[in-house]
């Protein structure tokens, strides 16, 4: 695959991608009330605390939406068209999403579709991307 | 917490006097920051103010704008005692305003001015890249690897889900786009005019599906000014008075990554019931909506959030022309950015003081006394704000 738009780690996230590079898709769990949460924050929203975990997931979701972009908005998607992206609630928790990118691209959508997560390797870039597949 | 007190002694004590324009263009071939002052040099002519009595200056921008100093300097004005400057595009204008409102009641400012200039189509355009857009935080990480880029491809997860839920068509999104352009036929400002059907809303190209291109709003180079002062020095001034009746504000749940699932409500739902409170008045009493229409679905989806129809029921409400000017509620009489043009929501402003100073020509709606301004943000559950305007009685 040619290049793609890599992502920015901060300090809060780095360990989310180093995981991914490992192919082990994680979250950040609240060490006080269990709660998950994605994407990387230093505290707690619910309690505030600020000990937390990174806990693997069992990569299980469904789709909540999704929308099939036939515009480029960024060169480096120009070969890709048309490409679906989903948002994907984790099966762990009520409100814990994702986006990722469908595969293979043109599986067929629908609401509700339980998926599941795979790891796709970027070796220019040095990154691997969760995407999702049908379960 | 609404502390509604403070805010209801505020109510309609501040006028919009002036309002000002620099054409709506796809190619300016001008710096924003002479966008920005024959925006302001028309609206203070249009209130009837020398340009000597501006002394505030607010604007809202994605750095793709002049700066409040920048605009000062080329005015000549020697002393500003209060400006204001936000970061933001869709969702701060009539926040911004409200702003100037407070600096006004206080006595921070006699006379001050609220622009917003860009070239935004012929410069950074919103549509068309991530890599070019400003947006701070780290939260794009999550989203750029999978070209989730552009505000198109993020209400496009909202109209989805919306439709998937509520049973929401495509040809009830193109309703909007439909009604929105027969005003613009009457505008002279708008850059399109030419007569839209639904068939021609429904074979224009896929962008971000379910978003056909007539679903997306225009990216304009242009300008809209407005001057801001008390309803007491305005009754002096050169226009009908229009006031400020109520504005509210929300940063909203979340800003990119959308914790929580529901892309179906924007934070219109979190700003209505304040801006109800604030103006003394409900959804019912509103003669004009000048909805923020990013996208043909930021419309059906805020008649909803701000209790027009019931949730769910904005489909059915913009198929029935509820929009048109003889409907249940007039919605975006200029064209909105769908068709007038895109200067990111203080058009919107503008043409609703004109229609609640009667003088908005072959589009006015008879007998417009109370409108309804949004904004609307780059992601459906982020910040918002809105203002209601009156015509005093």
């Amino acid at each position: 695959m040619s290049g793609i738009l890599a992502p920015q780690a901060d300090l809060d996230s780095a360990p989310f991608w180093a995981a991914l590079r490992e192919h082990r898709l994680t979250v950040q769990r609240c060490d006080h009330c269990g709660r998950y949460r994605f994407p990387a924050r230093p505290i707690c929203p619910r309690c505030r605390s600020w000990g937390f975990s990174w806990s693997e997931v069992s990569g299980r979701g469904t789709v909540l939406s999704w929308v099939v972009s036939y515009h480029v908005t960024h060169p480096a998607f120009a070969d890709q068209l048309p490409y679906p992206v989903l948002y994907v609630e984790l099966a762990e928790q009520p409100g814990l999403t994702m986006y990722g990118n469908l595969r293979p691209a043109d599986a067929p959508i629908t609401s509700g579709m339980p998926v599941r997560a795979l790891f796709e390797d970027h070796l220019t870039d040095a990154v691997t991307l969760v995407q999702w597949a049908p379960a | 917490m609404f502390e509604g007190e403070g805010l209801r002694a505020l109510r309609d004590q501040t006028a919009i006097a002036g309002i000002g324009y620099a054409p709506f263009t796809k190619n300016s071939g001008r710096t924003p920051l002479s966008l920005a002052l024959e925006a302001i040099l028309a609206a203070a002519r249009d209130a009837g103010i020398s340009v000597d009595d501006i002394d505030g200056i607010a604007t809202h921008h994605v750095n793709d704008s002049a700066a409040v100093h920048e605009v000062a300097a080329a005015l000549g004005l020697g002393d500003v005692p209060w400006y204001h400057e936000e970061f933001g595009g869709g969702s701060r204008a009539p926040a911004v305003i409200s702003q100037a409102a407070l600096a006004l009641a206080a006595g921070a400012s006699r006379y001050a001015v609220v622009y917003r200039a860009l070239n935004g189509r012929s410069g950074m355009r919103m549509g068309a890249s991530g890599g070019g857009r400003a947006v701070p935080g780290a939260e794009l990480q999550y989203q750029q690897p999978y070209g989730l880029l552009a505000p198109s491809q993020s209400y496009a997860l909202g109209a989805r889900m919306h439709m998937e839920r509520y049973g929401t068509t495509s040809e009830q999104l193109g309703a909007v786009a439909v009604q929105q352009r027969a005003y613009a036929e009457k505008n002279q400002r708008a850059l399109m005019r030419t007569p839209l059907t639904l068939a021609d809303y429904l074979s224009s190209r896929m962008i971000a599906d379910p978003f056909r291109l007539l679903d997306c709003c225009l990216e304009t180079d242009g300008a809209c000014a407005l001057v801001l002062t008390t309803r007491a020095r305005a009754a002096d001034l050169a226009q009908p008075v229009v006031t400020v009746r109520g504005w509210a504000s929300a940063l909203g749940p979340d800003d990119l990554s959308k914790p929580g699932g529901d892309l179906t409500r924007t934070s219109a739902s979190l700003v209505g019931p304040r801006l109800y409170a604030m103006a003394g008045i409900g959804p019912a009493e509103v003669d004009v909506a000048e909805l923020y229409d990013a996208f043909s679905f930021s419309v059906l989806v805020q008649l909803e959030d701000f209790g027009f129809c019931a949730k769910g029921e904005g489909g059915p409400f913009v198929a029935s022309g509820a929009l048109t000017p003889d409907g249940t509620l007039p919605v975006n009489t200029h064209g909105g950015f769908l068709s007038e043009g895109y200067v990111h929501g203080l058009n919107h402003v503008a043409e609703a003081v004109s229609q609640l100073r009667g003088q908005a020509g072959q589009r006015q709606v008879a007998g417009a006394a109370v409108a309804l301004c949004s904004a609307q943000p780059g992601y459906i559950t982020g910040a918002t704000s809105a203002l209601m305007l009156a015509r005093p009685s």
